[in-house]
């Protein structure tokens, strides 16, 4: 009790860098590790992680921040900094860093929204990728034919009763988010460069149209599926793929999963890769840190974006660095992993930062779903979400 | 005299010290934050406007009538509280009943077990209950193909089947309540009533007719009051088991859509505006129903 007593009172003497994150599985453990090592090398403030799922963290952060409070920094996705920046809750990067600190970052290792800068990313990616079973599916597809006529393969009902017990294929199918890549490669995408939605096309209704055949026509992927499901299921050994982003892949192999990644295949009518959204991940500054706290915030931001941390994420997590030496690290750069996540960015989007996407995934979601459950017709669920979407874009200026 | 002014006014003193902590407590945290939400339903705020907001009249209140959803999650939100309630009343009165007996045996035992669902964590029930509606996988569908050869059910993902597993969710969640408030006041009635009853040779249902329920009708009432205002505003059922209205925002209830509407779209004005509106109807509705039922006064 004594011992933690001092603890608390060596805590209570140091500056605290309070820091929110979404880092999940394998990725959030990483960043506890190397939070404890920093604060068991700092004797004048500490880093205060805490976690928060995505959407509540960007709203509670909104919130926050508007209320003069919230954490110093904030760890998140690209798409949420037009939103932070809208709503003044968060400052220019460079308010905090060395001037000369973001000159040694790629373009794509910072994010700019109206000419300044708001996020310095620790890794470039957020990209689904194929992740297959090597025990089960030793070489990935490379087209969707291909891919539909392997999982077909494998997809089987093992035990006789009548139910399908191993899917070639599973992933959280029913979310937006994970419809892009089928969407791009139909030409299709969520806005124009206007920022106006541009949903209700025939390349939405052909990759929705794909999705069904592999799900009702071919059976190659579970009837409905949810992310934590989609999960489960290839954890289990129960699906021989999975479509799945940098945050989890980690994880597979923590299961004991022998795993490989490939880019989602390509559409043989459009001669197009299925393509999905990058954008960078990394951290922005509230507009409330004190400024007493400004050298110590440097300091923690240097240290998570570093080069060094950057190198340990490319080892252990296999995610995609932005800072031009680690890049250039080619015996680092040269595991199968990371060549194969960097193949998948090759052919990938960057994702929009226009604040109207926080709509358009909130908007298409619902007619989506409602095709996806049979309700009305790939057509009608088109013209729907994009009425929908531009309701939802009208009402938020009221 | 001197000394019983001054014991009056220390007297005073004594009382502002025991009542001024809990004027200011209610004050900063009922207070305030309804009078903001007021002057917040009268504003413009949102993503737009958040921090340069001001105050435009009752557009946002126009705007809540205007909005078609509203009328249909006005309903769904009725029919949601009237089905929750109405089970979970006649559950819990039952079940009351049940161990209010004589010859049950283990009595300790069953309250326990009966009360665990009301113990346990609402957001852990929600998504346990969640994962057993799942389509292939979860519980009550294989319950229903393996053992009763029943179709499966698409709970999660069909409109009304998923309003109907947030209900089923709800009342089994909400019954242990009831059934707590229905012992509670079933032990308080005299055992002489239903010996007068037995010596008059009044059946069973007679007794439970004449000298249960109206006996009960004090405690119920105030429960029931109660349960409409929780359960009219029980977002965590509703949202945990829809995953936020799934699909297409067919399971909201008010309290939901206000939900979506302040930190999905960020439209804080007219979220505010509408919370006043369940407000209204809350108020409404309590005042109606205690002042009819005349549910705070004595039984006896």
């Amino acid at each position: 009790m004594l011992a933690s007593m001092a603890g608390c009172r060596q805590e209570s003497d140091r500056v605290r860098i309070t820091v929110w994150h979404q880092k999940t599985g394998a990725e959030r453990d990483f960043f506890n590790r190397v939070v404890d090592e920093y604060n068991a090398s700092n004797a004048d403030h500490y880093v205060d992680p805490l976690y928060k799922e995505n959407e509540e963290g960007r709203n509670l952060f909104i919130i926050a921040s508007v209320g003069g409070q919230g954490p110093d920094l904030i760890f998140g996705p690209a798409d949420n900094v037009s939103i932070f920046a809208l709503t003044e809750s968060i400052q220019p990067v460079t308010n905090v860093l060395e001037p000369g600190y973001l000159e040694t970052f790629s373009e794509r290792g910072t994010v700019t929204w109206r000419d300044e800068t708001w996020l310095v990313a620790d890794q470039i990616g957020n990209h689904l990728t194929f992740v297959y079973n090597k025990a089960l599916l030793p070489e990935p597809p490379t087209t969707v034919s291909e891919m539909i006529s392997v999982l077909d393969s494998i997809t089987a009902d093992l035990d006789g009763d009548g139910r399908t017990d191993q899917y070639g294929l599973t992933w959280n199918y029913s979310e937006p988010f994970f419809f892009v890549p089928f969407l791009t490669a139909y030409g299709g995408g969520l806005m124009d460069e206007d920022g106006k939605p541009t949903l209700n096309t025939e390349a939405t209704i052909s990759a929705i149209r794909l999705i069904l055949e592999m799900r009702d026509t071919y059976k190659v992927i579970p009837a409905s599926t949810d992310y934590d499901t989609a999960e489960t299921l290839f954890k289990e050994g129960r699906s021989a793929a999975i479509i799945n982003g940098p945050w989890a892949w980690a994880g597979y192999s923590q299961v004991g999963i022998d795993y490989g990644l490939a880019r989602i295949p390509m559409i043989e009518e459009t001669g197009r890769w299925a393509a999905p959204y990058i954008s960078a991940k990394g951290y922005s500054v509230n507009v409330n840190l004190d400024q007493s706290k400004v050298p110590y915030a440097r300091r923690v931001l240097e240290y998570l974006t570093g080069p060094d941390m950057q190198r340990r994420m490319a080892n252990e997590l296999a995610t995609i660095p932005v800072i031009e030496s680690v890049i250039a690290d080619s015996v680092l750069m040269s595991s199968e992993l990371l060549q194969a996540s960097l193949r998948q960015v090759e052919v990938g989007i960057p994702m929009p930062t226009a604040p109207q996407l926080r709509q358009i995934w909130d908007g298409m979601r619902g007619p989506y779903q409602l095709i996806m459950n049979g309700a009305v017709s790939p057509e009608e669920g088109a013209q729907m979400m994009q009425e929908e979407v531009e309701k939802r874009i009208a009402d938020t200026f009221l | 005299m001197v000394t019983s002014k001054n014991e009056k006014a220390a007297l005073r003193i004594f009382i502002a010290l025991l009542i001024g902590p809990m004027v200011v407590l209610v004050l900063a945290v009922v207070a305030y934050p309804f009078f903001f939400n007021v002057i917040l339903s009268l504003s413009n705020m949102n993503l737009f406007h958040i921090r340069d907001w001001e105050v435009i009249g009752f557009e946002q209140y126009l705007a809540v009538f205007a909005e078609p959803r509203f009328w249909e999650i006005l309903l769904k939100t009725l029919i949601w509280t009237l089905t929750n309630v109405v089970f979970h009343v006649v559950i819990g009165v039952m079940l009351a009943v049940l161990l209010n007996q004589l010859f049950v045996v283990g009595k300790p035992a069953w309250r326990v077990l009966l009360i665990l669902p009301w113990a346990l964590p609402q957001y852990i029930t929600a998504l346990t209950w969640r994962g057993m509606f799942n389509y292939e996988y979860g519980a009550i569908n294989l319950v229903l193909t393996k053992y009763m050869n029943l179709p499966a059910v698409e709970w999660l993902t069909s409109p009304f089947e998923a309003f109907l597993a947030a209900i089923l969710t709800n009342i089994w969640l909400g019954f242990p309540f009831m059934m707590v408030i229905a012992l509670g006041g079933l032990q308080s009635i005299p055992a002489e009533l239903y010996e007068a009853a037995d010596a008059d040779g009044a059946s069973a249902w007679h007794k439970f007719r004449h000298i249960t329920l109206p006996l009960l009708r004090p405690v119920m009432l105030p429960a029931i009051t109660l349960g409409v205002v929780w359960t009219f505003n029980n977002i965590n059922v509703m949202w945990l088991v829809s995953n936020g209205g799934e699909p297409n925002d067919q399971t909201h209830i008010l309290v939901s859509f206000v939900y979506e509407a302040a930190f999905s779209a960020y439209r804080f004005g007219w979220a505010a505006a509408l919370s006043m509106v369940i407000f209204a109807i809350l108020f409404l509705f309590t005042a109606v129903f205690l002042n009819r039922t005349k549910a705070t006064e004595a039984a006896y």
